[in-house]
């Protein structure tokens, strides 16, 4: 099926759909190996659906007539009909086996003409799916730039939508194409995730202008050269991501280019507003000085759901933890916040995102009933006071790693604070970086433990900013810097 | 947590095995049982009748007699007459506030006013609350003059602009010249009309007074509004069997809905102000709803282009959005033309 590469011109347009990727490239093995036996058999159903088979037709008997007959030298023989092939799938399914055969099957079997680009973007956002902690992002805000400076008195009373850019995918994708295929050829892939309120966008650059680059097989697989753009749903919030060191090390053989990846997926990361943005509606990205490998984490802080601007000690209003419905004739004091979090589904967005996923864990947080003394009692009130329900299994939103810069005296007290010397003296500002699989978490059982004392402690180590940068003078996150 | 029991590692006894899922359940009936007993005791303190009697029961007498059944319920029926109240407020007003303190070392000591908006959803129940959490400011010295508020903290879903709202109702001097502008008037493309008044009005909306009722009131109609926009929505799906019996999607493709060939009915996302139609024909449909549940815009487009007939039957009649459906019929829509 190999196209005639003789004639090879330099092209704008991007990387088509079904540029195929030679199934015997090692590294492909490995990218799909990520996968597990279900996700692969999941993808190769979906593959071999109506809606799909245009798009990735298997390699059938048909089709290996007029090719050389080597057929019977292969463990895998060719299909007859598509539906012969879907059955082997389904039986696949049904029997216990192991991955390896199910990959090899798709390798060396089915898709033994080639695996599209576009099927290597659909495992890779099932893998992410499957592994919502696999990367890294970075949330950024979209916001509006105006150009016009109105103060009109009586603004449209009807309209205080956020500035959620409407975004039709195609059209999207289409002006992104246009801003950067000056710069870089592309391929991508829009589609929405199947777990998390999320269109994902991934994004694979090569630095070719050529429609089949000539360059080993390998570096389609590279996964530094693949950039996601995750949108949640309804928010102004864009997260990005390099895919950095996920996948197998494949990139030696380009090293000249490894540098360059950081400037491509910065060319990307630039072009999205502009791509977003409309005549009379401009978009730009601020960062919000929060990164996480968690993108459930990533949505509760910087998502369409409550508690985007009510973490920490808030958070207890983020999960309506205190009071319960209007309708409730308890008196709210004698319930507990489980039941109040438990008892109010009926919100149309938290239903489906948010608690359902947490009220399971929350049951297994067994609150132990052991008598306490008055001592530890009056600690838990405290912590209760000043986490909330964040950082207990409550309220699952894990910080990976958080980093703190102090830009207070070391000695001084909290009272007296002359802002007139910090800006000229050396000061060593003191850095502090927390690393883990859940630091306010672990700040949480801390207190718990009475290592940090929870009244006393600064609300950054509550999570109450939800950052994971800041810069801190007198226990207040400084915003200048953001 | 009594309904986790310890289940015995790897037991093959299977009188045991069922002995322990029957403790199970029964303990889960306790609970349940339990709580609905909690229910009812709550709710019976809350009565009026109760209530009545024991505000007419007078005081001083029996306070001194510790042994009086009265004397100690007295502070839980009072919480409760007090609960009762504050859940009346709730639900006829929709808007309360309270005070909070933040439990933060360095927050200072003023306490933050507190605003909570309940909205009542389509069955009855009603929807988490929502809570606005507002700061006094009074950082700069503004010739002693009314307290300045400032939002906090909110709760209140992405695609309701706060800082947009924040900046009409609640406007800070200073504030509004220097950041607000990045969301200050970014709501309207239709008042260039305005510019030559500019100066004028910037001197005029720098003195403007915060409206802290016009706030709450306009965000409770925004919230209100996103409610009713959901609602209609699920109605819909319901209507056109969409939805299973446990309120979740079917799992399997579901038929089209006979009397208008509709497969699939959704919002388009969370904020639910588009919503995509799809018909067993392959046409494709979005429609917009607007705040007060009307079909404002709607497109649908087939094989051959757009399908102007039942754009125009979904914007028509009035356009609520419960009526889509019987406007959507084909037999209603085959005999329209001959009218």
């Amino acid at each position: 099926m190999a196209r005639p590469q003789t004639v090879r011109a330099p092209t704008a347009a991007s990387l088509p759909n079904n540029l195929r990727v030679p199934s015997s490239t090692p590294s492909l093995t490995k990218s799909l190996g990520k996968l597990s036996r279900q996700a692969l058999l999941d993808l190769a159903l979906t593959w071999l659906d109506d809606r799909n088979i245009a798009s990735f037709p298997p390699y059938l008997q048909t089709d290996g007539e007029d090719g050389p007959d080597d057929d019977q030298a292969l463990p895998y023989p060719a299909g007859k009909t598509i539906e012969e092939v879907r059955q082997v799938y389904e039986d696949l399914q049904d029997r216990k086996g192991a991955k390896r055969e199910v990959l090899e099957r798709i390798l060396e079997g089915d898709w033994r003409h080639g695996i599209t680009l576009r099927q290597l973007a659909m495992a890779d956002l099932r893998y992410m799916d499957d592994h919502p902690a696999s990367l890294r992002w970075t949330a950024l805000e979209l916001s509006r730039i105006d150009t016009k400076r109105k103060n009109s008195k009586s603004p449209p009373p009807t309209d205080w939508s956020g500035s959620v850019p409407r975004m039709q995918a195609a059209t999207f994708v289409q002006s992104l194409q246009r801003e950067i295929s000056p710069l870089v050829k592309a391929h991508y892939h829009l589609a929405h995730s199947a777990t998390l309120p999320l269109t994902f966008l991934r994004i694979f650059v090569v630095d070719s202008p050529y429609q089949s680059p000539r360059r080993a097989a390998e570096i389609f697989t590279d996964s530094s050269r693949v950039i996601y753009v995750a949108f949640p749903d309804s928010c102004p919030y864009v997260y990005t991501s390099i895919a950095a060191s996920t996948g197998p090390k494949s990139a030696p053989s380009t090293s000249s280019l490894a540098t360059d990846t950081r400037t491509l997926q910065r060319l990307v990361r630039d072009s999205i507003p502009k791509a977003l943005s409309r005549p009379q509606e401009r978009f730009s990205l601020q960062a919000t000085s929060l990164a996480a490998k968690n993108l459930p984490t990533l949505l509760a802080l910087r998502g369409p759901g409550r508690s985007t601007a009510s973490t920490g000690a808030f958070s207890i209003f983020a999960d309506a933890a205190i009071e319960g419905s209007p309708l409730d004739p308890r008196p709210s004091n004698t319930v507990s916040p489980e039941e109040h979090i438990r008892a109010s589904h009926s919100s149309p967005t938290e239903g489906k995102e948010n608690t359902n996923g947490s009220v399971n864990k929350r049951r297994s947080s067994a609150i132990d009933t052991a008598p306490l003394s008055p001592d530890s009692k009056k600690r838990r009130l405290a912590i209760h006071s000043r986490f909330g329900t964040l950082g207990s299994s409550l309220a699952p939103a894990p910080l990976d790693r958080l980093d703190i810069r102090l830009l207070d005296k070391p000695g001084s007290s909290d009272g007296q604070y002359d802002d007139d010397d910090d800006s000229m003296s050396t000061l060593p500002a003191i850095s502090l970086t927390f690393t883990g699989s859940d630091v306010i978490g672990g700040i949480r059982k801390l207190a718990e433990l009475g290592i940090v004392d929870p009244e006393r402690m600064p609300s950054w180590m509550t999570g109450e900013e939800g950052v994971s940068v800041a810069t801190v003078r007198l226990g207040e996150r400084l915003r200048t810097d953001t | 947590m009594t309904t986790s029991t310890s289940r015995v590692p790897a037991s093959p006894d299977p009188e045991e095995e069922e002995l322990e899922t029957e403790i199970a359940s029964i303990r889960a009936e306790i609970q349940n049982l339990q709580k609905h007993k909690r229910f009812l005791t709550s709710s019976l303190l809350a009565t009026d009748p109760i209530q009545k009697l024991l505000r007419k029961q007078p005081q001083p007498p029996t306070t001194t007699d510790p042994t009086d059944p009265l004397t100690t319920i007295s502070p839980i029926v009072h919480s409760a007459g007090a609960h009762t109240s504050s859940n009346h407020h709730r639900i006829a007003f929709g808007a309360t506030a309270f005070p909070f303190k933040d439990p933060s070392p360095t927050a200072g000591s003023a306490t933050l006013l507190g605003v909570r908006i309940d909205v009542c959803a389509r069955n009855g129940r009603f929807a988490k609350p929502y809570y606005i959490i507002l700061q006094h400011e009074h950082n700069r010295a503004v010739s002693g003059s009314a307290k300045m508020l400032k939002v906090y903290r909110h709760t209140v879903p992405g695609f309701i602009s706060i800082a947009k709202l924040e900046s009409v109702y609640l406007p800070r001097p200073g504030v509004t010249r220097e950041n607000g502008n990045g969301h200050r008037g970014s709501s309207s493309g239709e008042d260039e009309d305005a510019e030559p008044a500019k100066p004028w009005k910037k001197s005029g909306s720098s003195a403007r007074k915060q409206d802290l009722r016009g706030f709450v009131r306009e965000l409770r109609r925004e919230l209100v509004a996103w409610h009713m926009r959901v609602d209609a929505v699920e109605f819909l799906r319901e209507k056109l069997g969409l939805v299973g019996e446990g309120g979740g999607s079917l799992p399997f493709d579901v038929s089209p809905d006979r009397d208008t060939g509709i497969v699939s009915l959704a919002a388009v996302a969370v904020e639910a102000r588009y919503v995509r139609v799809e018909w067993v024909d392959g046409r494709v449909g979005r429609f917009k709803l607007s705040n007060a549940g009307i079909v404002e815009r709607a497109v649908v487009i087939g094989d051959e282009g757009r399908d102007k007939k039942v754009e125009d039957a979904m914007t028509g009649g009035g356009g609520r959005v419960e009526t889509i459906l019987d406007r959507l019929r084909v037999d209603v829509l085959s005999r329209s033309p001959g009218l």
